[in-house]
């Protein structure tokens, strides 16, 4: 116990695309709750957004992201979190992962553009700007 | 005697002799001595782990990427972690 350094922790959670606005903020509840109790303290907790995913998760072609990050001198908190995202929040988080962050690291991460981000086109001007794309091409290849 | 020397001469050391004839350069990792690009080298970051896939969704090897294996190593951990969170695909074919 004489180890006095924070050790710092990350929560990357994938869960269901149809997830409220009450129920991520009960997520953050519980951690926030659980965090506490271990006299640890909160560092973030971000909603990257609704992302199309690489593969089906339980037939879900889609998926919300959240990352939390927190940091704590008691290391049973990983366990406690562990538990909660597997067993009380099993129909909400698709998949999780718990990693150890640098104590003295930067925050700074970067993370790929979610469907909100990424510019909103209708499938009629998608499909004629791949056109006037395929034309581009051709005219640079005359100009050149 | 030439035929002792022709049997020497494989396809790796031709290839060797190739590269050192200097076509291309020598192929250096890209992550060695750079701490911008090293942050990158994250498994959150799937739009930059994408450079290092085949389109069939293989990890790309190092003798094609050109990275040292300590990096080629913790790429591939990335790779595998950013998976497990369907970041990046398995393999192609899921439509």
């Amino acid at each position: 116990m004489a180890n006095t350094t924070n050790n710092r922790y990350e929560a990357l959670m994938l869960t269901v695309p149809e997830i409220t606005a009450d129920e991520a903020k009960t997520i953050e509840q519980q951690f926030d709750r659980l965090i506490a109790d271990k006299k640890g303290s909160m560092l973030s907790f971000e909603k990257w957004g609704k992302y199309r995913l690489a593969y089906p998760v339980k037939k879900n072609e889609y998926g919300v992201y959240f990352l939390a990050r927190f940091e704590s001198q008691q290391p049973e908190l990983v366990d406690e979190i562990k538990n909660l995202l597997d067993v009380k929040l099993h129909e909400v988080v698709m998949r999780s992962m718990l990693t150890n962050l640098d104590a003295e690291g930067s925050l700074v991460y970067q993370r790929p553009q979610s469907l909100e981000e990424a510019p909103a086109r209708e499938v009629g001007s998608f499909m004629k700007e791949g056109k006037m794309d395929h034309d581009s091409d051709n005219d640079n290849g005359q100009d050149l | 005697m030439t035929k002792k020397i022709k049997l020497k001469i494989n396809a790796r050391l031709l290839k060797k002799r190739f590269r050192k004839q200097g076509f291309g350069g020598k192929k250096h990792c890209r992550f060695c001595g750079n701490a911008e690009q090293e942050t990158h080298l994250d498994y959150k970051n799937g739009t930059f782990l994408k450079n290092f896939l085949t389109e069939r969704g293989k990890i790309l090897p190092a003798r094609i990427s050109g990275n040292c294996s300590l990096h080629q190593r913790a790429l591939a951990r990335n790779i595998r972690k950013s998976r497990v969170m369907a970041l990046l695909p398995y393999s192609a074919g899921h439509f």
